[in-house]
């Protein structure tokens, strides 16, 4: 940490005092400077004698961040002291060097350099006294408890005692016991002390590695009824809770994979949607029959979006030349994927089988991520087959319910103990909110356990509904108790509703409990007015072509990247201020912007350009924008509907046009007797155009 | 790009403005104060000092506020034979100036100025076999140094060099983090937000965020926030005002710069204002420095305060700045 921390700013002096001062100060910097020449001789004479020495305390005492000074002490000690003295001398510089340090310590406790030159000291020394420092740490802890310097410094301490015990376990584990004892001690003088809950995590994890069942069973019960203790004393203290929600650890989430489907047969392109964002760590395997002998297809996989490398829709594309047979296939290994998410995971091999010689190839054409393609973009042909061999050959077993995340001491296979001990601590809380109808750490922490409680049942089940709507109106409670974090609660409510909203878009799959596509995938989607901040998992709205989002409180549109089949969008009256992903919407035809906070007209185009392999490139389709009611449409004095066309105009400019609102409203007429459909195809001729603006487009403030 | 959606902060009437012309002022001043016991007791930061000031000032809009010559000169001196730079001219080369030096440089384009080379030698050579940086040739490790060391090597287009191991370099900040989601200086480490920032900093830039569980830190870090808007580093404690950029920054990589309340953290910089000298304090009624004076502009930056330069949320450097030398797909 650097600058100054904690001083005051004194009253504004008198001329006289402010004059006295300065001389004192004056004289201070007379005495510094010359230090510090002094110190400069000393550098260039190499002199390493005990005026050298003394040189370095008084500059150290008064400047102790001089990192530069501490070097040359060790050097002058090493030099002029240590490589001239025997075993016992030796040790006695060291020991007069740590008498030093400690002496500062008391002055500067958060100097890095200090600590650092300690260190030194005791890793040079032939006998350190390590139980010594443990008793100077623990004394120093008892000034600050909380001085992070101080519990590193301690934590180095035991490694450095491990280190020499680390042929006898016994020892070892009764030292982390004896730690442990200690942040019981320090958390008893103050339930808030964060450093040591922290501690006592990492020393848990250590000591119940040995542990039975049955003992880790009665460390959890210890250890739960110390947090009751620390919450029902201060139920806004946030030290206990976090411990607490480690304890109960998170489920570890499986990524679900959604579903795969053929999109084009020349070139064979598929889609693999999953549950969530996901990286490729391997591309997936593809393969085809090529007379009765499956070989590999060559392809790429991509994501959709500007960032390919990462996304919950990946698309594959064979290569130009290769050869597909009557079927293929595509297996995904759990190691081919890793979750944005920390902690997910495949947790087994996922298989597709695509016959592609029966299809009707006729109305297919285009390239999905270039070109809009016609209707029926997703031609149903691929069906899910499993369990499949590993890469090794071995058949894979019927995966048990996952295990959970993080603590050592609930994990549990059993679904049973599980759920026992959720309830368990779910009633600890409501017990608590009782009392303390108004605190938000208890319904927080409330909402989290539901959570966890609804990974252990079926989505559809209406225990799965009971839980999300009590944590719905958990968040709404929260954002009026604690309306500074009031958009985190927003954004965990917008997950909460989407998942409800979404339900009937998926379903259960055999593999409990990950998810699939449900069999039927409606078209239209009515999601207005829910409060939405954002579109939590997009690759759910994949199969859509009309998706209503009116009246929500969306800020981004980058989840475009994943409606290939979106035709018709409303995102009017939301809070939008700069159009993302609308490349990757292949199928959009016509966009409802209204009343959001557009400014600027890069802003629109951003939207429609990408940045690819060192050019500038845009999608080829034409879609209408109705963007009345930003800022950008009276920035620009223009009227009320934006049209916009793409046109050949040079690599890096798009050409817009607006028109009349006397125009915009015949077209409307018109569009009410086509329908949605037919909007756009409403043409632009040149005797329609009312004004025309070409707006340069820089690509490097894009991505 | 951040997501503080209706985070414009009310700069009306009864509350107060950021008071740009004086910290121009109070940063051009800070060379002058030659009188002061202070002044030298700080030069082992002066490089450092060169950094948050010079960023500051491109952040007010006023990048000739200083002599730029003088200051390419005066780093030039500071630069080693081993490619490192000291605090200060003839203090020994550090990890924490080497960071510093380069980013003013790159801020004022004159990267010309200096062996390049050598500066990658440097940094490369404080590589450790587990894949942490140490500070400098005596062997300090903190995962402050691995972000100064990667953060500069990526600002310099050399994360490429054959000789890094930047795989081991990612394990070891996952060694280092925490129960509550959070990263300490060393594996075992409390969480702390500023070394939560140059853990996903690193994270950030060396493509690998999917190590961090975005909704458990970003819950911790947005707890950080108090009733008076302030944010502290570590439950608990008192806030201050460089957390505002430790945590913000951290939070907008997160793409969670919307769980804390942007106004009331506005406020809380501004009223740690210093309205006679200009410059920064820690906390309101503190004493100002450049430290803060920086942290605290390049925060209301992140908070899109009216009339400020944006500034990147991991290299803390201007925008405009990371555009030119091609670094916009982190974040």
């Amino acid at each position: 940490m650097e600058g100054r921390h904690g001083q005051k700013k004194e009253k504004v002096e008198s001329p006289e005092l402010l004059k006295a001062r300065q001389d004192r100060e004056a004289v201070l910097v007379r005495e510094y400077c010359s230090l510090k020449d002094s110190l400069k001789n000393i550098m260039n004479s190499k002199k390493r004698d005990n005026d050298a020495l003394r040189v370095t305390t008084l500059l150290l005492r008064k400047s102790p961040d001089y990192y530069t000074i501490w070097n040359v002490r060790r050097i002058i000690l090493q030099e002029g002291f240590l490589d001239k003295a025997d075993d016992e001398a030796v040790d006695k510089i060291y020991n007069g060097e740590l008498e030093f340090v400690q002496e500062n310590l008391k002055l500067n406790p958060k100097s890095y350099w200090m600590w650092n030159h300690r260190r030194w000291c005791l890793e040079h020394m032939k006998q350190p006294h390590w139980d010594r420092e443990l008793a100077m740490v623990s004394k120093f802890l008892e000034l600050d408890a909380r001085n992070f310097h101080g519990w590193d410094y301690r934590r180095y301490i035991i490694r450095q005692l491990d280190l020499k015990d680390r042929n006898a376990t016994e020892r070892v584990l009764e030292r982390a016991q004896s730690e442990f004892d200690f942040t019981a001690k320090k958390i008893s003088q103050n339930f808030s002390n964060y450093s040591a809950w922290h501690n006592r995590s990492t020393l848990l994890i250590k000591l119940s590695q040995d542990m039975t069942e049955e003992e880790r069973q009665a460390a959890a019960d210890n250890e739960f009824d110390l947090i009751k203790n620390a919450i029902y004393t201060d139920p806004e203290d946030q030290s206990a809770w976090l411990y607490d929600l480690w304890l109960i650890g998170k489920e570890e989430r499986s990524i679900s994979v959604l579903g795969a489907t053929v999109i084009s047969f020349h070139p064979l392109e598929v889609v693999v949607a999953f549950d969530e964002t996901v990286k490729l760590c391997n591309p997936f395997t593809v393969s085809t029959m090529l007379d009765h002998v499956a070989v590999p297809l060559q392809g790429e996989w991509k994501a959709t979006g500007s960032d390919s490398s990462m996304g919950s829709i990946w698309i594959f594309q064979q290569a130009p030349g290769a050869e597909y047979g009557p079927t293929v296939e595509i297996v995904i290994f759990p190691d081919d994927v890793c979750g944005v998410r920390s902690g997910s995971r495949l947790t087994s091999a996922v298989c597709f089988e695509a016959e592609t010689l029966e299809q009707d190839f006729s109305n297919i054409s285009g390239r999905l991520n270039r070109l809009a393609i016609g209707q029926n973009l997703m031609c149903d042909v691929s069906k899910r087959i499993g369990p499949v061999p590993e890469p090794d050959g071995t058949m894979e077993t019927q995966r048990t319910k996952s295990k959970f995340l993080v603590t050592s001491l609930t994990t549990s296979n059993s679904l049973k103990d599980r759920v026992t001990l959720l309830d368990r601590e779910i009633a600890v809380v409501r017990e608590l909110m009782e009392l303390e109808p108004d605190s938000k750490w208890p319904i927080q922490i409330l909402s989290t356990l539901l959570s966890e409680l609804r990974e252990t049942v079926s989505i559809h089940s209406a225990q799965a509904k009971t839980i999300d709507d009590e944590c719905i109106e958990l968040q709404e409670k929260l954002i009026s108790i604690d309306p500074l974090r009031q958009e985190r609660y927003e954004d965990r409510r917008t997950q909460l509703v989407f998942d409800r909203e979404t339900l009937h878009l998926i379903k259960d799959s055999k593999r409990f409990p990950e998810i699939e596509f449900a069999d039927e995938q409606p078209k239209d989607l009515d999601l207005s007015m829910r409060g939405l901040t954002h579109i939590p998992i997009s690759s759910y709205l994949m199969h859509l072509h009309t998706l209503n989002l009116d009246s929500n409180a969306i800020t981004s549109t980058r989840f475009l990247r994943n409606l290939l089949n979106v035709r018709h969008l409303n995102l009017s009256n939301n809070l939008i201020e700069q159009l993302e992903g609308l490349q990757h919407a292949p199928s959009l035809e016509f966009l409802l912007l209204e009343n959001n906070m557009i400014a600027k007209w890069e802003d629109v185009v951003a939207g429609f350009v990408f940045w690819h392999e060192g050019k500038l490139g845009r999608t080829g389709a034409q879609v209408k924008v109705l963007l009345g009611g930003n800022p950008v449409v009276e920035n620009e004095g223009g009227e009320y509907v934006l049209e916009k066309r793409w046109e050949d105009v040079g690599e890096v400019g798009v050409e817009i046009q607006w028109k009349t609102e006397e125009l915009r409203l015949q077209e409307e007429a018109l569009m009410g007797a086509e329908g949605p459909v037919g909007v756009g195809n409403t043409h632009a001729d040149g005797s329609r155009r009312v004004s025309t603006t070409t707006v340069e487009f820089d690509a490097g403030t894009s991505h | 790009m951040s997501v503080l959606n209706n985070s414009r902060p009310a700069v009306d009437g009864a509350t107060s403005d950021l008071l740009m012309d004086l910290h121009v002022k109070y940063i051009q001043a800070l060379d002058t104060k030659k009188n002061d016991l202070e002044y030298w007791l700080t030069e082992h930061l002066r490089v450092n000092g060169l950094y948050w000031g010079a960023t500051a000032l491109h952040i007010l809009g006023k990048p000739e506020a200083l002599d730029q010559d003088q200051i390419v000169e005066y780093l030039v001196k500071c630069q080693h034979e081993n490619g490192g730079f000291g605090g200060h001219i003839d203090h020994d080369p550090h990890i924490l100036s080497t960071l510093s030096a380069v980013q003013v440089l790159i801020t004022y384009d004159r990267l010309d100025a200096i062996n390049v080379d050598k500066v990658v030698d440097y940094i490369v050579s404080l590589q450790n076999e587990d894949g942490s940086f140490s500070g400098d040739s005596w062997g300090e490790t903190d995962t402050r140094f691995i972000f100064c060391a990667i953060n500069c090597l990526s600002l310099l287009k050399r994360l490429d060099d054959k000789r890094l191991n930047l795989k081991k370099t990612i394990d070891y900040i996952v060694q280092c983090r925490n129960f509550d989601g959070g990263f300490g200086s060393s594996p075992g480490g409390e969480s702390h937000a500023a070394q939560v920032y140059v853990c996903v900093g690193t994270l950030t830039i060396l493509n690998a965020l999917h190590h961090v569980d975005a909704d458990q830190l970003g819950w911790w870090l947005s707890e950080r926030q108090l009733k008076n808007g302030g944010l502290n580093g570590r439950p608990e404690k008192l806030e201050d005002v460089c957390y505002s950029w430790w945590v913000l920054s951290s939070l907008s990589m997160l793409k969670r710069a919307h769980w804390i309340d942007a106004n009331k953290l506005t406020q809380f910089i501004l009223e740690a204002q210093d309205s006679e000298t200009g410059g920064i304090a820690d906390r309101s009624g503190n004493i100002p420095d450049v430290f803060h004076t920086n942290f605290g502009i390049c925060g209301l930056s992140l908070l899109r305060y009216p009339g400020l330069v944006p500034v990147d949320p991991v290299y803390c450097m201007p925008r405009h700045v990371i555009q030119r030398i091609g670094l916009t797909d982190k974040h």
